[in-house]
Parts: C-alpha cells; sequence; structure tokens
C-alpha cells in the first residue's frame, strides 16, 4: 500500500483495475486508492502477472502492507504476513495465499519501498487460521461501523410461511416480534402486526405492489397520495428515491474528519470586520500596473505573517501534548462540485507576493481539475476558507484535524462605518477565526485575528511587499 | 357592477363545464361567450363532424354490403339534407348546454371578455350596446383556439378551413387537404368515403405522426387502397393558388388539382384581444398561457383551462377535465391536479383511439416495456360484422407489467379505448386486465387477448415461433 502524503497512515483499495491473473505492464493503472484526501491511481512499477490480490476492495491497511503480488505465471507467492484490515472487517472469506516457494514475486509494496515503513499492526483482526479478513460483504463505500455503535440486534428468525406472507404484503418484517419457539417469527405474528398497522385499509394500485414487491418497499411506510389515499405507483416510487445512497468518497472523508473534529476540539469563534477599502485600491492600481492580486492573496500573506508572530496558531494538539509546527504549510479551502479539498502552500513564511498568488492560483486550478498530488492535499498547518464571492455577511468554519485554527472570510461589503467621528461608507469584510480553546484562549485569539485585520488595512505594508 | 365568486371566460367544452361545477359548489358564476354555447367542439369540430362522418360512415358501409348479403340497388346521398341534420344535431345539443346552465343558475353573458383589471372583466356585445363590467373573486379563461391559416395561402372561397368547410351546403367533387393531422384525416376519410376525389399533402414524413408507425400504416393502408385517397408525404404544398374554376397545387414535382382547399395545419389560441396584461399575465412565444396542473396561472385568482394553455393536448375532454378541476380548486381553495392520462379519438375510417405512451416514446424514453398486440382478424365478432381489419396494442413496464399505453386502430376503437383508459389510470397490471373475463362476441375481447399475448400467452394467435 503505498504512501502517499506525510499524514497518511492507512489506506483503501477502492478499485482494483485488474483482476488476479491479468498481465500488468510498467505504468499501466493497477488499483484506486482512497487516503484521506481522495482518490488516486496507482501505476504498477512492474513487468508480469497479477498473482494475486491481498487486499480487496474497501478495506482499509496500513501504509506498506503488501496488497498483492506481482510475478510469472505458475511461480508460487510467499507467505509474507497478510495485511490487518485497520478497521473491524467482517468475518473473512478469502483463503490463505499459497505456501511459500523460490523464486519470490516482486510484491506490490515494492512500489512504494522508497517511502518509510509503518510497524505493521497487531494482526487483531486475523483469525487463528491465518485467513485474510476481507470486506466481501460491506456494501461498496459503506465503512465498518464505529466500535461505539450498539451491536446489530440479532438475525430475526422467520418460519417459511411467514416470510411468504411477508414477501406477499410488501412488507418489511423487522419490528415483527416472533412468539415461536427462540422468537420464530411465525405467520400469526406476522398476521397480528399486520392488523396492527391497519394492513386491510391499505389501498394500493396493483402495478404499485408489483413495484413495491420488486423493490422491497414497505408499503406500511409509504403515503398514498391517489384518490382516498391510494398507493400509486408514484408514491413507491418516491419511497424508492427516498432510501438512504451511500454518500462519496469524497463526502464520506470530510464526514469523517469534520465530525471527528468537530466532536474533540472545543471551538470558539471571534470575529472582526476589516476594512479594506484602501486595500482595494491599491490592488486597482496594481492591477492598472500589470500586476495582478487577489483579495485572498492579501488575506493569505497577512495570515502567514501572523502565524509567525503567533506560533501557537501554528501548532497542533492531541490534548496532552502541544505540537509546534516550523513551517506555515497554509492551508486553502477549495469548493470543488460536491466536495472540497484543502491544498497546502507548503512553506508559505518564504514565499514572496508574487510567488504566493502564483502557488495559490496554481493549486486552486488543479484542485477543481482534480489533479492535486496527494502531498499537496494533506498536512496544511492552518488554513483560510474564503468564501467572499459567495455573498455571506460572516460564518464560522470548522478546523482541520490537525490544525489550530482556521480563517472564515466572508464577503467585502460598502457599509456606513463611523470613521474619525464621521459617518463614511467603508467596504468591510467580516473574518471569523475558529479557534481550538485547548490551547488558545480569548485574549489570544482576539489578538491573532486582529493582527490580520490591521495588516489587512496597512497599505503601506503592502507597498513593501508587492 | 355585478359580482360573482367565479367568472368564465368562454362557454366551450372547458367552459361550461367549469362553470356548471363552480355552480354545483355553491358559487355564483358567470360565463361569457362572444359565439355560441358550446364552443368549437359543438358546433363546428367534434359533434358537427362526427354528425357527418355518421352519415359518410352509413353510405360507404351500404355500397359495401352486398358482402354482408344487403342490396341496397342504387345507392345516393344528399349532402345537404346530411348538412341540415348536422345542423339540428349542433343546434339540440345547443339549447341543452344553455338549458344546463340556466338550470344551474349561471348567469350567461352573450359579448367578447376581457380583463380590466385582474379580477373585473369587461364585456363587449357584439353589436349595438354599452360594454359591461362584471367582477370575479377567480376568473377562468377558457377561450379555446382557432383553426390556423397561413398567410401565404390566398384568401379565397375555394380555401377553407374546418368551420368554413363545415358551412357547406355541397360537397366539392375533389378536396386537396393541407397537413395530414387529425383533422386533415378525418375531413378526407368522411369526403372519399362519399365518393369525393382527396388528396391529402403532408410535408412530415407521415400522416398523424404522433402514433406508432403500426397504426399510422393500417390507417394509410385502408385510406390509400379502400378509400381511395391520395397520400403525399414528406414534402411541402407549394404555388397554391386559387381561382374560380378551382385550386391547385405543387408537392415536390406533383401537379394537384382539386375543387376545394381544406387548410388544417393546426391550431392557434385565442387568446388576442384578452388585455392579459392587465391581469398580470403574458403568453408565452407561441401564445399559449402557462399554467401548473391546477390549472393556476402565474395570477392566483386567474385559472386557465383548455387550447388556450401550454401543453394542451387540444382535445375537448381534456379541457372539460381542466375547466371541472380549475372550478374545484377556485371554489374549494385547492389545489388538485387536473388528469394527465388524456385519451384521443381519431374518427378516421378505420377509427384510431390512443391513450397513454406509444412504444415509440417509451423507445425514446429509454424504457423497457413489453408489448401485446391482437389483430381483429382473430376475433370472432370482427368477423362475423365484416370488419376484420386492424388490431389492439397493448404496453407495459417489463419490470412491474404496469399499462402504460394502448392503442387501437379498427372498429369501434374510439369507443374501446375507454376500457384501456380506465386500467391505465388505475394502474392495472397487463396480467390483471387479462384476468378480467371480458364477454363473448365483442370487440371488447381484442383487450384481454392482447394482454394475454404481452406474456405469450395468447389464445387465440399462433404463439409465436421458438427462437
Amino acid at each position: 500500500m503505498p504512501k502517499f502524503g506525510q499524514m497518511v497512515e492507512e489506506s483503501s483499495i477502492v478499485k482494483w483495475h485488474k483482476k488476479e491473473g491479468d498481465s500488468v505492464r510498467k505504468g499501466e493503472i493497477l488499483f484506486e486508492i482512497e487516503t484521506d484526501k481522495a482518490v488516486m491511481e496507482v501505476e504498477s512499477f512492474f513487468e508480469g502477472t497479477l498473482l494475486k490480490i491481498l487486499v480487496k476492495e474497501n478495506v482499509s491497511v496500513p501504509v506498506s502492507s503488501v496488497v498483492g503480488y506481482i510475478g510469472t505465471p505458475g511461480e508460487a507467492i510467499p507467505a509474507t504476513p497478510p495485511p490487518t484490515a485497520a478497521a473491524a472487517p467482517v468475518p473473512p472469506q478469502t483463503p490463505a495465499p499459497a505456501q511459500p516457494a523460490k523464486p519470490q514475486p516482486a510484491p506490490v509494496q515494492q512500489a512504494s519501498a522508497a517511502l518509510p515503513a509503518v510497524a505493521p499492526r497487531a494482526p487483531a483482526s486475523v483469525r487463528p487460521d491465518g485467513l485474510v479478513p476481507s470486506d466481501a460483504k460491506v456494501t461498496p463505500g459503506a465503512r465498518a461501523p464505529a466500535p461505539a455503535l450498539p451491536a446489530a440486534p440479532a438475525r430475526q428468525i422467520i418460519s417459511p410461511r411467514a416470510k411468504a406472507l411477508v414477501k406477499r404484503s410488501c412488507i418489511d418484517p423487522s419490528p415483527i416480534a416472533g412468539s415461536g419457539p427462540g422468537g420464530r417469527v411465525q405467520e400469526r405474528d406476522v398476521r397480528a402486526y399486520m392488523e396492527s398497522r391497519n394492513y386491510s385499509a391499505i389501498r394500493i394500485s396493483p402495478a404499485a405492489k408489483k413495484l413495491a414487491a420488486a423493490r422491497e418497499v414497505d408499503i406500511l411506510r409509504v403515503r398514498g397520495t391517489g384518490a382516498g389515499g391510494r398507493i400509486m405507483i408514484h408514491d413507491v416510487e418516491r419511497a424508492v428515491a427516498e432510501r438512504p445512497r451511500a454518500l462519496t468518497k469524497m463526502r464520506q472523508v470530510i464526514a469523517r474528519r469534520l465530525t471527528e473534529s468537530f466532536t474533540t476540539t472545543p471551538h470558539f469563534y471571534v470575529t472582526v470586520a476589516a476594512d479594506i477599502t484602501d486595500l482595494l485600491v491599491f490592488r486597482k492600481d496594481l492591477k492598472n500596473r500589470g500586476e495582478v492580486y487577489t483579495v485572498t492573496d492579501f488575506v493569505l500573506e497577512a495570515v502567514i505573517m501572523s502565524l509567525q508572530e503567533f506560533p501557537i496558531l501554528n501548532s497542533v494538539c492531541d490534548g496532552r501534548t502541544v505540537r509546534w509546527h516550523g513551517s506555515v504549510d497554509l492551508g486553502m479551502a477549495v469548493s470543488l462540485e460536491d466536495g472540497l479539498v484543502v491544498p497546502a502552500i507548503r512553506n508559505a513564511q518564504d514565499l514572496g507576493m508574487r510567488e504566493l498568488h502564483d502557488t495559490a492560483a496554481s493549486l486552486a486550478a488543479r484542485a477543481r481539475e482534480g489533479k492535486l498530488t496527494p502531498d499537496e492535499m494533506t498536512g496544511s498547518t492552518f488554513t483560510v476558507s474564503n468564501m467572499g464571492m459567495l455573498d455571506v455577511d460572516t460564518f464560522h468554519a470548522i478546523i482541520n484535524p490537525g490544525e489550530a485554527g482556521i480563517l472564515a472570510v466572508a464577503t467585502a461589503r460598502d457599509r456606513v462605518v463611523a470613521r474619525n467621528g464621521k459617518m463614511e461608507i467603508r467596504s468591510m469584510m467580516n473574518m471569523t477565526l475558529s479557534v481550538d480553546h485547548r490551547i488558545v484562549d480569548g485574549s489570544l485569539a482576539a489578538d491573532f485575528v486582529n493582527a490580520i485585520r490591521k495588516k489587512l488595512e496597512d497599505v503601506a505594508l503592502w507597498t513593501s511587499l508587492t | 357592477m355585478d359580482k360573482f365568486d367565479v367568472v368564465v371566460m368562454g362557454a366551450g367544452p372547458g367552459g361550461y363545464p367549469a362553470a356548471i361545477r363552480a355552480a354545483q359548489l355553491g358559487a355564483s358564476v358567470a360565463i361569457v361567450e362572444r359565439e355560441k354555447l358550446g364552443g368549437t367542439c359543438l358546433n363546428w369540430g367534434c359533434i358537427p363532424t362526427k354528425t357527418l362522418i355518421a352519415s359518410s360512415e352509413l353510405f360507404h358501409a351500404a355500397r359495401r354490403g352486398e358482402a354482408l348479403g344487403i342490396k341496397a340497388g342504387k345507392l345516393e346521398y344528399d349532402y345537404a339534407a346530411m348538412a341540415k341534420r348536422k345542423d339540428e344535431v349542433v343546434a339540440t345539443l345547443n339549447r341543452g348546454v344553455e338549458q344546463l346552465l340556466k338550470a344551474n343558475g349561471v348567469k350567461i353573458f352573450e359579448g367578447t371578455a376581457s380583463f380590466d383589471a385582474p379580477t373585473r372583466v369587461n364585456i363587449a356585445p357584439a353589436g349595438e350596446g354599452r360594454d359591461t363590467r362584471i367582477e370575479g373573486g377567480t376568473v377562468i379563461i377558457a377561450t379555446g383556439s382557432a383553426s390556423a391559416v397561413p398567410g401565404f395561402l390566398p384568401k379565397h372561397r375555394r380555401v377553407v378551413e374546418s368551420r368554413a368547410f363545415l358551412d357547406l351546403t355541397a360537397l366539392p367533387s375533389s378536396l386537396l387537404v393541407l397537413g395530414g393531422g387529425v383533422i386533415g384525416c378525418e375531413f378526407a376519410c368522411m369526403a372519399a368515403q362519399l365518393g369525393a376525389e382527396v388528396t391529402v399533402v403532408e410535408m412530415l414524413d407521415d400522416i398523424l405522426a404522433m402514433l406508432d408507425s403500426d397504426v399510422r400504416r393500417e390507417l394509410r393502408r385502408h385510406m390509400e387502397q379502400d378509400l381511395g385517397i391520395r397520400v403525399l408525404t414528406g414534402k411541402p404544398l407549394e404555388n397554391i393558388e386559387a381561382s374560380a374554376s378551382g385550386v391547385s397545387g405543387k408537392a415536390g414535382e406533383t401537379e394537384l388539382k382539386a375543387d376545394m382547399l381544406l387548410v388544417s395545419v393546426g391550431r392557434r389560441p385565442v387568446t388576442d384581444g384578452l388585455a392579459l396584461d392587465r391581469a398580470g399575465l403574458s403568453v408565452n412565444e407561441r401564445g399559449f398561457i402557462a399554467v401548473d396542473a391546477a390549472c393556476r396561472t402565474r395570477n392566483a385568482s386567474v385559472f386557465a383551462i383548455g387550447d388556450v394553455t401550454a401543453g394542451s393536448t387540444l382535445l375537448a375532454h381534456a379541457a372539460t377535465a381542466q375547466g371541472v378541476t380549475a372550478a374545484e380548486n377556485a371554489v374549494l381553495k385547492t389545489r388538485k391536479p387536473a388528469g394527465s392520462l388524456v385519451p384521443s379519438c381519431i374518427f378516421t375510417s378505420p377509427e384510431i383511439g390512443a391513450v397513454g405512451i406509444t412504444e415509440q416514446q417509451a423507445r425514446d424514453a429509454g424504457r423497457k416495456v413489453s408489448v401485446g398486440k391482437f389483430g381483429f382478424a382473430g376475433l370472432g365478432k370482427a368477423l362475423a360484422s365484416g370488419e376484420p381489419n386492424g388490431f389492439v396494442k397493448l404496453i407495459a413496464d417489463s419490470e412491474t407489467d404496469q399499462l402504460l399505453g394502448a392503442h387501437a386502430v379498427g372498429p369501434h376503437a374510439t369507443d374501446l379505448i375507454g376500457e384501456a383508459a380506465l386500467a391505465i389510470h388505475g394502474e392495472f397490471t397487463a396480467e390483471e386486465l387479462g384476468r378480467v373475463i371480458h364477454a363473448h362476441p365483442t370487440f371488447a375481447e381484442s383487450w384481454m387477448e392482447a394482454a394475454h399475448a404481452l406474456h405469450g400467452a395468447c389464445i387465440h394467435a399462433a404463439p409465436k415461433r421458438r427462437k
């Protein structure tokens, strides 16, 4: 399992492009992996035949695990300890690899041999018989449930007659309590349940019932919109359409990371309004001279400078320790069609304004084209999220895991403000800082966000920097 | 100024049922009509044409009576008498509509309605007299449509649209029909059955292009072979000229001459003079008024129904259904949608009935369907009646077996389609329609046979060769 990105500890293969027995050429796409940030295609470094797939699709394993073998047909496969699924897997179904023999084919693992290996985890989920855990029963895109969730209810035992009645009636038997031996659901239980749910009052068109049967829709849960509440075909179609669908890989990653951050990091928020009237005039002057900068560029630079003044904001806390990042790897949130990515501007403190602009523009463009490399998508130390183009007054962002704060930049608006005792119309831009309260307190957050604000309001500073 | 709960503009097959339904629900109702009660359908459309077609069908059948053992001797028809009977039927129904409206307490205004304000209607009398203004809590626009006559056609008494054709008291001995749609084909068949020499010119690739090709083929074969109608498709009619001696034109390389030209190229909505802008309304680029499924316009107190609405099927019964729905929604303050399953009937020879989707539409939508067909040649009643031509066809969803479309071409097809409409409306499966016991010997048995055929279980048709 190649290690893509410094922070990545485990990945899963979302799709094998080759089957066992397929020949593989060097440079051909072998499989796609999903890291915390994205789905990546992995090319083969070897020529030969894919002899064995050890890691099935959608099983998360530590990086540097062996995922399969490429060699010549007939060649035996070494008995490398099988990789361990990081997430709790369902019972295994795949037989163990064959006994070792020489010569040994090249493990796919070598594709990433240059990267630091990660110590294999204790094979807690490997059974004594050495079978490789697989998640063949897990539907694509689904992850094993988190351990905190209650265990699934025991399997319902249902008599064949009861089952046939359930099927014929287009109902879901799971709420039915069984009165037979060992809680077995019997026909009379189904009838009693149907009566209790007033099943006989349901009116349904013949075609709707047929569709409900074909799609396993519980008609007790379908609201009928036909005459007198009759369930019509479109009601069943709506029930089918309302079923939960798996999130895209990207959304699952977003869901996991943001939930983790929001539930484990105590957030608080400080909002300031920056007067960027003069900065906008200055930016226009620059533009007329052929020097194009975006408002984001100035915000990024102001943040980079302030992070160096307030190193604690460029740190990460795990609740027991705090670790400072020696360089500012500034993340910038880029929204995509269905999701967002946070590419990082590495060593941002070393970049001049022009380099910063070019790097940010290039990262944003490649993010939208889906062409970022994994390392570019991981490892930011502080993030800026700019929704200025989305016509919002203010918003609060969720801190990226591994960071101490995030700055949420809203739309600059012309507002009447008091200035030198007079009312003036100024371009005001709200910025809200979200911080990890475990390491940053109110006064520090205020100082930090005001440091950013003051920089944005100080045109003399920008004159010297551009 | 008189005030009403509901004011209906137009007393056609959409407007007068709307008025009656609103009155049934207890509303005070006014209806405004500038011509005759019953509108196009009753006066210049459905009813008069079907009256004439009844005569032409009888004449055509009697002429071929020998096959059934009837010798009628020398047969003649009197078109003037046919036209007179038509006028009598229309007059009877006309009086009936008036009586119904009055019996329901609907106040009838004669004149041309237009908006004065969003809920105020101005009525201009046809002749002398002052305008009347009435106020309506709700206004229902039901002004219908009129024949479209392109400007390039010569203005001449030999160039007529359907309404003027119905005023004739003598049938032309030869007829050129421009437009092979429903109206063009119905008139063509009627005239041909009475012995006129008829040519239909259609610019599209086939007549009645909205139908499935097998249905079209059956009709066209009869029109051409049995009725001797010349059908020219895929070419426009050009160089149209009219003179005292007749009309002439050219379709492709073919020179055409006839006594009369019937223009049946479509219908246009009647909205001019309504002053829709005073109700905050406008028409779309094709002149129709946009409405939602509940027949509401953009103005919450104005409804529109029938031919004047965007997406209309231009069918009287669709207007009636919309009219009743609009009246209910207006009086009861509900938002019920009007039915969208509209059967269509074409009174050609043979007749055509259709409801739901066509096979072509299913294909275009990428929908998987099964088709069951049954020919009248396999039906006892059809053979007994000497009408063995045509077929019925059912289209069902492959997964659920839900009936999605039904088409009939042949004897009584326009009456037969009612059963299929009921089955589709009730979301019947083909299997269930096949299980309904149909009386023998009847034409309606054909649906049961087609439903069986859809599952390869037709009793009265040889099995398809095994693959």
